[in-house]
C-alpha cells in the first residue's frame, strides 16, 4: 500500500514537470497560443450550431429531442476539450519521434513508457476553454432536467468516457511502430473521434453492433449519457468498465511488442 | 521547351512521393472523406426514419445521400493537400534551396499541386464509378459530370491560394497548422458541406453570400446535380478571390522573404 503511495506521488511529480515544460512552451509562442484557443471555440460553436439548425426543420432525431442531443454534444466535447489538453499532442509527436529516433528520449526516462509517451506533452491553451464547455453541459444538463446525482456523476462518467476513448487510441497508435509513416494512424484516431461524437441510435445495425462490441467507442460518449437519462441502462456502464479493462490489457500486449520493434532511427 | 520539362519532373517526383506511403496516403486523405460521408449517410437516414419526415427544405431521403456523395466527392476534388509542407519548408530553412534553382518555390509547390490533383481526379473517378454501383449515387448526364469535374478543378486553385496563404504565414508563425485547421473547421461549416445551405436561416445565407464559402463545396455539389443555374456567375466569384489571394499571396512572400534567415544554413 505504501509502495503504491509512493508511486502514485512519483508519477505526479513528473506529470508535474511535464505540465510546468509544457507551459513555458505554450506561452513562449503567443500568437499559437490565441490560435489554438480560437480553433477550439470555431470547433465547439460550429459543431453546436450545425445540430441547431438542423432541428430547426425536425422535431425528433431517434427518441432524442434538440436539447437531449445538444447535451449529449456537450458532454463529448468536454471529452474533447480533456483529450486536446492532456493527449492530443504526444500522438502527433509520436509519429514524428519514432520516424526520426527521438523516441530514444522517452524510453530512457524511469517512468513507464506508456506514461512518458502519451502525457509527456499538455496543451495549456486549450484549458481556458473549460469554462466554456462546462458553460454549455450545464446549460443543456438543466434544458433536459438532469437530476442532482446525474449532476454528481457526470464528471465521473466524462472521465471514464474519455479514460475509455484514450485506452482504444493508445492501442491504435502503437501500430505506428509498424509503420514508416506514421501520420496517417493519427488521422485514423480523427476518424473514430468524429464516429464517437453522434448517439450509438444513428448508426446502422452491423455498424453499431462493431462500434459497441469490437472497438467500443460509441461507448465512450452514448454510455453515460443514455444512463443519466435513464439509470436503469446500468449495463452499459458496466460495458465500458468492462471493455476500459480489456483494452488495458491488450494494450499491455501491444505496447510491448511495438516497443521490440522499435529500431530507434537515430542511433 | 526546358522549362516544361522542369515542370513535368517536378510533377511525376510529386507523384511518386504522394503515392510512396500508400497506407498513409489512404488514412490522410482519403479516409477522412469516407467517414465524414458514412456518419452523415447515417445520421440522414435515422432523421428519414421518423415516418413524419420525408422532406426537408426540399430534400428527400435520397437526394439529401445524394448531395453528401457530391459533398465528399467536391471535398476529394477541390480540397487539396499539397501545401501542408510549405510552412516546414519556411520553418526548417529549406527554401534556401528554391532560391539558387532555375525553378522557384512558388513553381514547385504548384507543380506539386497539379500532380496531387492528378492523383485526386482518378481517385475520384473510381469513387463514383463504385458508389453509382452500390446504387447510392444517381449519376448525372456525361456534360453535368464534365462540368462539374471542370468547375471543382477551378475551385482547387482556389483552396491552393488559400493554403498557400496560410503556409506562408510560416514567416511569422512556428506553427502554421492551426491557420489550416482553422480553415477547414470554418469552411466545413459555412461552406455546406456538413449540412446543405437551404437549412441554415435566411439571414445567415445572406451573409454567407457576400464570402467565398458557398463557392467552395455548396455550388460546386449543386453543378455536379445539375441545379447550379448560375455557373458563370460562380465562375466569376472564384475567379476575383483567386485574384484577390495571388495578391495577397505575392505581398507576403515579398514581406516574407525579407524575414527569412535560412534555419540550418
Amino acid at each position: 500500500m505504501k509502495n503504491l503511495k509512493q508511486t502514485i506521488f512519483y508519477y505526479l511529480k513528473v506529470y508535474e514537470k511535464f505540465v510546468s515544460t509544457s507551459i513555458s512552451v505554450g506561452v513562449s509562442f503567443r500568437t499559437s497560443f490565441t490560435l489554438l484557443l480560437l480553433m477550439d471555440l470555431f470547433f465547439y460553436f460550429s459543431t453546436l450550431l450545425s445540430v441547431n439548425f438542423i432541428y430547426d426543420h425536425i422535431q425528433m432525431i431517434g427518441p432524442w429531442d434538440k436539447n437531449h442531443l445538444l447535451f449529449f454534444i456537450s458532454f463529448m466535447l468536454g471529452i474533447d476539450h480533456l483529450h486536446m489538453t492532456l493527449v492530443s499532442e504526444s500522438f502527433w509527436e509520436l509519429s514524428h519521434s519514432i520516424r526520426t529516433g527521438d523516441l530514444d528520449f522517452a524510453l530512457i526516462k524511469p517512468a513507464n513508457s506508456v506514461f512518458s509517451v502519451f502525457f509527456r506533452y499538455f496543451r495549456p491553451s486549450t484549458i481556458i476553454n473549460i469554462f466554456v464547455v462546462w458553460t454549455f453541459i450545464i446549460y443543456y444538463g438543466i434544458q433536459v432536467k438532469l437530476e442532482p446525482l446525474s449532476w454528481v456523476l457526470l464528471p465521473f462518467l466524462m472521465f471514464l468516457g474519455f479514460f475509455l476513448f484514450v485506452v482504444i487510441e493508445f492501442n491504435i497508435a502503437a501500430s505506428m511502430f509498424w509503420l514508416k509513416e506514421g501520420l496517417g494512424i493519427n488521422f485514423l484516431r480523427m476518424q473514430l473521434q468524429q464516429l464517437a461524437r453522434w448517439p450509438n441510435f444513428i448508426y446502422a445495425s452491423i455498424a453499431r453492433k462493431f462500434l459497441t462490441v469490437c472497438l467500443p467507442i460509441l461507448l465512450v460518449g452514448s454510455g453515460p449519457i443514455h444512463f443519466l437519462y435513464d439509470y436503469g441502462k446500468w449495463p452499459l456502464i458496466l460495458s465500458m468498465v468492462a471493455a476500459s479493462i480489456v483494452f488495458l490489457f491488450i494494450l499491455k500486449f501491444v505496447w510491448r511488442s511495438a516497443l521490440r520493434h522499435y529500431n530507434s532511427a537515430s542511433s | 521547351m526546358g522549362h516544361a520539362l522542369k515542370w513535368w519532373q517536378t510533377i511525376k517526383i510529386s507523384w511518386s512521393n504522394h503515392t510512396a506511403y500508400r497506407m498513409n496516403f489512404f488514412l490522410q486523405v482519403i479516409g477522412p472523406a469516407l467517414v465524414f460521408f458514412f456518419v452523415k449517410y447515417n445520421l440522414w437516414s435515422s432523421i428519414y426514419s421518423d415516418e413524419s419526415v420525408e422532406i426537408i427544405k426540399g430534400y428527400t431521403l435520397s437526394q439529401m445521400i445524394d448531395y453528401h456523395v457530391w459533398a465528399m466527392i467536391v471535398g476529394l476534388l477541390a480540397k487539396g493537400h499539397s501545401a501542408l509542407n510549405l510552412s516546414e519548408d519556411i520553418r526548417l530553412g529549406r527554401i534556401s534551396n528554391f532560391l539558387i534553382y532555375p525553378f522557384n518555390f512558388w513553381e514547385f509547390h504548384t507543380a506539386s499541386f497539379l500532380s496531387f490533383q492528378i492523383l485526386q481526379t482518378i481517385i475520384v473517378s473510381i469513387s463514383i464509378c463504385i458508389f453509382w454501383s452500390l446504387g447510392i449515387l444517381s449519376i448525372p448526364s456525361a456534360s453535368i459530370l464534365m462540368s462539374g469535374f471542370l468547375y471543382c478543378l477551378f475551385v482547387s486553385c482556389f483552396w491552393y491560394t488559400l493554403q498557400y496563404l496560410t503556409g506562408l504565414v510560416g514567416f511569422w508563425l512556428e506553427e502554421t497548422w492551426i491557420l489550416r485547421v482553422i480553415l477547414e473547421i470554418l469552411t466545413a461549416f459555412l461552406s455546406g458541406a456538413i449540412i446543405p445551405l437551404e437549412l441554415y436561416p435566411k439571414w445567415f445565407v445572406s451573409i454567407l453570400e457576400w464570402t467565398p464559402f458557398p463557392y467552395l463545396t455548396y455550388f460546386p455539389i449543386k453543378t455536379f446535380m445539375g441545379q447550379n443555374s448560375e455557373l458563370i456567375a460562380s465562375y466569376s466569384v472564384v475567379t476575383i478571390w483567386i485574384i484577390i489571394f495571388c495578391f495577397i499571396n505575392h505581398i507576403i512572400w515579398k514581406r516574407g522573404i525579407k524575414l527569412y534567415t535560412g534555419a540550418g544554413m
